[in-house]
């Protein structure tokens, strides 16, 4: 049916209006899938469900004058302690937006799988893969934009003290390293899933690793160069380890560069795959 | 114009597609059939871009549909069912592939209407019958408007007033000028809907033609399926 077809847009040969289209309609469609929403709402709540918790022991231990019953009474810490939820959501995310095009659909409803449809609308393999890091990094860095500050306003409310003023810059850099660690675990996660196709791999590991027992940090006991690994390099982005429990991780700038080479790494290594295989 | 050239694939050791040769000419429909496994996806699959051939080619209008401008424009196709994750809506899948595709948004309405899926726009894709999943990835298919279609199995799981309706659709397109390829394994379907016809048993084409010369000796199109794949 060729009547009302419309002359192909102008420009539409140029590599960069297929990534601009690839990447609006990758945010569009990862903005909308429900578990993406999950992914966040993870990230999001979760983080703020902690922080609460955290600043209200903290408010009844100085309350009570016993403020050694915590291990610390800054209200930034009461904050911080909470963001490792924060990962778990930029790791569930990171799986859903590839692992979500390779679920079949149910076979009463034929059993296909979206990616077929994801390819026959943007076939550039490389533009679309970098459509959906794109999308994955955009939506980690706005809610941890929304989510760290929130926070941070939250502990200073419930515990009562006044912002110290003059910790606001390095707050402010702890703040936007642990955004990046977010963003950064998010693509590591997203890369290994498109090796994987399916999430349910990645998934447990990246969420026992990030949230319940670290395998990294227990290497750290047999090995100082586990803290290379992708998850611990990167460990003081979050801050100066105030508690001393990792004192041989990398500091924030050399962590965080070996955690992003590691994040380009495994992005190339998916992308030389994903170019290859059969969809 | 749909032009398969000694494509060739194979997994391993095993072979998939053997030297598949044929054409999809404008202004007619194409019936291609065989027995499940034949290859008939394979091949579709290939054409679009999904697979890779061990060698030989699968172009549209001379290109591979990874070099169209702009495929969804050129080709509209589907494989196995709607392409749509199941915790998205109709409306939804259809929003995020026409913005992939550069295609203005009001599309999205019309070809829900066009394929009769007006009134389950915001129903999940997962509460989906077959038959409403493929009238789903035709809506996909359509959103481009696009000379060329390509099918796999499209009239799969729709009731007989379905069925009726692909027909006249896919008719209406090929009389318009537009190139219609479809698999199929009902042979009395294709035998009602297709110009030409393409018969792929084991990897290999083993006829191809106008329907009537393929047809010709045999009482039916499913006498000369068996009679040419072999089967029993």
């Amino acid at each position: 049916m060729t009547g009302s077809r419309e002359p192909a847009t102008t420009g539409s040969h140029e590599p960069a209006t297929t990534l601009v289209r690839a990447v609006a309609a990758e945010l569009r469609k990862t903005a909308t899938l429900p578990a993406s929403r999950g992914a966040l709402a993870v990230a999001m709540l979760g983080s703020l469900g902690i922080t609460v918790l955290n600043a209200v022991s903290v408010r009844n231990a100085l309350r009570s004058g016993q403020p050694e019953q915590v291990g610390y009474t800054s209200p930034v810490e009461a904050a911080f302690s909470a963001f490792p939820l924060g990962t778990v959501g930029a790791v569930i995310l990171g799986v859903v937006v590839i692992s979500s095009e390779y679920t079949a659909n149910s076979p009463d409803a034929g059993g296909g799988r979206q990616i077929t449809a994801t390819l026959t609308a943007t076939p550039g393999r490389l533009a679309l893969l970098t459509a959906k890091v794109a999308a994955a990094a955009v939506l980690v860095l706005a809610t941890a934009a929304i989510t760290i500050p929130a926070c941070l306003a939250l502990a200073h409310l419930i515990i009562g003290t006044p912002f110290p003023a003059a910790t606001l810059g390095e707050t402010a850099a702890r703040a936007a390293g642990t955004a990046l660690y977010w963003m950064l675990t998010g693509l590591i996660v997203l890369a290994i899933t498109v090796l994987t196709r399916s999430g349910i791999i990645p998934l447990i590991a990246g969420i026992v690793n990030s949230s319940v027992v670290s395998v990294s940090i227990l290497l750290t006991h047999l090995t100082s160069l586990a803290y290379y690994l992708p998850d611990l390099a990167g460990l003081r982005l979050h801050g100066d380890d105030p508690l001393d429990m990792f004192p041989g991780a990398l500091d924030p700038l050399p962590g965080g560069l070996v955690m992003a080479a590691w994040t380009l790494g495994l992005l190339a290594v998916s992308a030389t795959v994903f170019t290859r295989r059969d969809a | 114009m749909l032009s398969i050239t000694r494509l060739s694939k194979r997994h391993g050791s095993r072979t998939v597609l053997s030297d598949v040769t044929f054409q999809a000419l404008p202004g007619r429909v194409t019936g291609f059939v065989g027995p499940n496994g034949a290859g008939k996806s394979s091949t579709l699959r290939i054409l679009l871009g999904l697979d890779r051939p061990t060698s030989g080619t699968a172009l549209i209008d001379g290109k591979h549909y990874r070099d169209l401008p702009d495929p969804m424009r050129t080709v509209g196709s589907t494989l196995d069912g709607s392409g749509a994750h199941r915790s998205r809506t109709a409306r939804n899948h259809l929003a995020w592939v026409a913005r992939a595709a550069g295609i203005p948004r009001h599309r999205v309405r019309e070809v829900l209407d066009q394929v009769g899926l007006a009134g389950a726009g915001r129903t999940r894709v997962g509460r989906f019958s077959l038959g409403m999943g493929q009238r789903l990835g035709l809506a996909a298919a359509l959103l481009g408007e696009p000379a060329a279609l390509v099918l796999d199995e499209p009239v799969n799981g729709l009731d007989p007033e379905g069925i009726r309706w692909m027909r006249g659709l896919l008719r209406g397109h090929a009389d318009a000028g537009g190139t219609v390829l479809l698999s199929s394994h009902l042979m009395s379907e294709v035998a009602e809907i297709s110009d030409d016809l393409v018969v792929i048993a084991g990897g290999r084409v083993v006829a191809a033609g106008p329907l009537d010369r393929v047809i010709a000796g045999h009482a039916s199109l499913e006498e000369a399926f068996f009679a040419l794949t072999g089967a029993q």
